[in-house]
């Protein structure tokens, strides 16, 4: 009787084996051993997430490499092999200005945002003084703010519409519409708040015996700031730096509404991109290869500076 | 460099005169106080010029009436009453976008949910922050894991958050534009996504682009999300884990006890900053569908200035600046109520 049904648990087990496709042989393993589950479980999510995340890129790829008259109904290949559009894009629209635009808004927003960031930085992280609190949170609160919200009266003075009222005299502001400056001062004070939070905790962290062997020396607090404190903070300085550049780079706001869209009125590439749609035409394929060329500065600096972007946004968020 | 140098031997050589010396040795009078203050005046003084001095002039703006022609830009004081025009729809007749949806005592009892600035803004932000969560939450979870190549993974789920607006809005626009690509078909020729309930021109149909619009944004913003996420599990203490093993508890149950709970604070944050981020939205609207078609209350404030309606425009900016001041409000007193949980 016991051999009987021996036998036959062994028989329906061999039957099953043969039976089993793969799928079916893979549920039975997985059922014995939960852990495998997970495992591919995580190989799946990871795959959705590489192909979702990058796809758009290639897709741009795609439609770059294909010659604009061939563009429709595309497929997943290119229909054609042109890789002259990365120059005949920089014949349409003079798109190296525009980047080269957006390159000195970043540099410059970023080295005044780093230089008045380290001084209140500074100030939060290693000093005690009534209303630290308070400004740290009004501080705080103007970055909630819509850019929406400062646009109207930003407009106005900087297209000189402002009366400025200096003691007896009133002079209206400066003209200074398709200069670097109604886009440089806005993007400042939008994204000081985080370089500030970013370098007090790093300020904070320097330990008081440095800064107080350095005043020993003579040096002023000042000059303590910037000989000691300063270079030691160099992973948050950098990180708050590579956050600031790339915030600006992004910014549409103001970089599309600040200025008349010419590369000479220092447009950034919000302007350069949306020229290309054209009156008589839509060059699909230009738009593709000035997106990818207008992608690759972020996109080599994210591969670069990927452990301080990680580290910054996380400091910056997580510290309320 | 050298004239810190200089002040620096300065200080011990007090022979030495001139402006920068006393300017030195005034600095370095100032009590700790005075010396904060002194420190942080450059960054107040761009921050009181840039943001506090526009957000009070906008509610200033918002106190005249529209001055449509003539040479000043607004008209006379009219106290609140743009205010009560905008929440009655009294001005939406003006307006290139309604602000408000219609009400109708029938189901399904709001009318016009589409052409509401105000109802297009509410649900983009819900909508892309609720699926950037559960994503980011996904996400943060496989890059919580130890594996080979997690480096890369981890750049190719950074760089759509580092790619510019209107670059974003370009990749979004030339998958969705009509006969183009593989996903948007012809009335013949139907895609996948068509049969779904997708229009043949998605782009000029405000549902289509709302939805294509938070698609865009989920691709884009999902990362911040996950790295926030990732940073706050990385900060749960591992034993907890070992202690809940050794007393039996299954993955589910670790989850549930600990993962959870420990993470809710962060979560809120995140879901804060999404929000405060998602209700600003412009840019991405601009370079795909266009403000007509997809009206956002930024959307609302660009056209209404467009259209010289100065106190108008400064109506919505200030309202649109007020309801997040509210959504942060509401975070924060939560935020709290979940700190203290625990």
């Amino acid at each position: 009787m016991a051999t009987d049904n021996q036998q036959g648990a062994f028989e329906t087990n061999r039957d099953a084996e043969i039976k089993r496709g793969p799928l079916e042989t893979w549920v039975g393993k997985v059922i014995k051993n939960p852990k495998r589950a997970y495992r591919s479980m995580f190989y799946v999510a990871t795959v959705f997430f590489l192909v979702t995340t990058l796809f758009p890129f290639y897709w741009l790829l795609v439609l770059a490499l294909t010659p604009n008259n061939l563009i429709s109904n595309m497929g997943l290949l290119p229909k054609g092999f042109n890789p002259g559009v990365f120059v005949t894009m920089f014949e349409r629209v003079p798109f190296h200005l525009y980047m080269f635009n957006s390159f000195v808004l970043g540099l410059t927003t970023t080295v005044i945002v780093l230089l008045l960031a380290s001084l209140a930085g500074y100030v939060f992280g290693r000093l005690r003084f009534p209303g630290r609190t308070f400004l740290m949170l009004a501080i705080l609160a103007i970055s909630y703010f819509p850019p929406a919200a400062f646009f109207l009266p930003l407009f106005q003075l900087f297209t000189g519409g402002t009366n400025l009222v200096l003691g007896p005299i009133t002079v209206s502001s400066p003209d200074l519409f398709n200069t670097p400056a109604p886009m440089v001062l806005p993007f400042s004070a939008l994204f000081m708040p985080l370089s500030i939070f970013i370098l007090t905790t790093f300020y904070g962290q320097i330990p008081d015996g440095l800064e107080d062997a350095a005043r020993v020396e003579g040096t002023t607090r000042l000059g303590a700031l910037f000989r000691v404190i300063i270079p030691l903070s160099a992973p948050g300085v950098a990180t708050a730096g590579v956050l600031t550049f790339i915030s600006v780079y992004n910014e549409f706001f103001f970089s599309f509404l600040m200025n008349n869209g010419e590369a000479s009125s220092w447009a950034p590439i919000v302007a350069g991109i949306l020229k290309y749609q054209g009156q008589f035409d839509t060059p699909y394929n230009l738009m593709a290869a000035a997106s990818i060329v207008g992608v690759l500065p972020v996109a080599i600096l994210v591969i670069v500076a990927q452990e301080r972007i990680v580290s910054g946004l996380t400091a910056g968020a997580l510290k309320e | 460099m050298a004239t810190e140098q200089d002040s620096g031997d300065t200080l011990r050589d007090s022979s030495r005169s001139g402006p920068y010396v006393s300017a030195v040795r005034w600095m370095e009078s100032l009590s700790e106080t005075q010396f904060a203050y002194f420190l942080l005046s450059p960054a107040l003084l761009i921050l009181l010029l840039i943001a506090l001095y526009p957000l009070i002039q906008t509610f200033g703006y918002s106190l005249f009436a529209d001055q449509l022609t003539g040479s000043s830009r607004l008209g006379e004081f009219v106290g609140l009453q743009n205010y009560v025009a905008l929440f009655t729809g009294a001005r939406d007749f003006a307006l290139p976008s309604a602000f408000l949806p219609g009400f109708s005592s029938s189901f399904p009892f709001v009318t016009g949910i589409y052409s509401s600035a105000l109802m297009v803004t509410l649900i983009f932000t819900v909508v892309s922050v609720l699926f950037e969560t559960i994503l980011g939450f996904v996400q943060a979870l496989v890059l919580d894991q130890d594996f080979r190549g997690r480096r890369w993974v981890r750049v190719a789920i950074i760089i759509p958050w580092a790619v510019p607006i209107v670059i974003q809005g370009m990749i979004w626009y030339l998958m969705f534009q009509p006969n183009i690509g593989f996903l948007i078909g012809t009335q013949q020729n139907p895609t996948f996504l068509n049969t779904l309930g997708l229009s043949f021109t998605p782009l000029r149909n405000t549902a289509d682009s709302l939805f294509l619009i938070i698609v865009a944004d989920v691709w884009k913003t999902t990362a911040f999300m996950a790295l926030l996420i990732l940073a706050g599990l990385q900060s749960i203490d591992r034993s907890l884990y070992d202690v809940a093993r050794v007393s039996g508890a299954t993955n589910w149950q670790q989850f549930k006890m600990i993962t959870f709970p420990l993470i809710l604070p962060t979560v809120l944050v995140a879901m804060l900053f999404r929000t405060i981020g998602a209700m600003r939205v412009y840019g991405i609207i601009e370079t795909m569908g266009g403000c007509t078609t997809v009206p956002s209350l930024s959307c609302l404030v660009v056209t209404t200035f467009n259209n010289s309606m100065y106190a108008t425009s400064a109506t919505v900016a200030f309202v649109t600046a007020a309801l997040i001041g509210i959504v942060v409000s509401v975070y924060l007193v939560k935020f709290a109520d979940a700190e203290e949980g625990f």
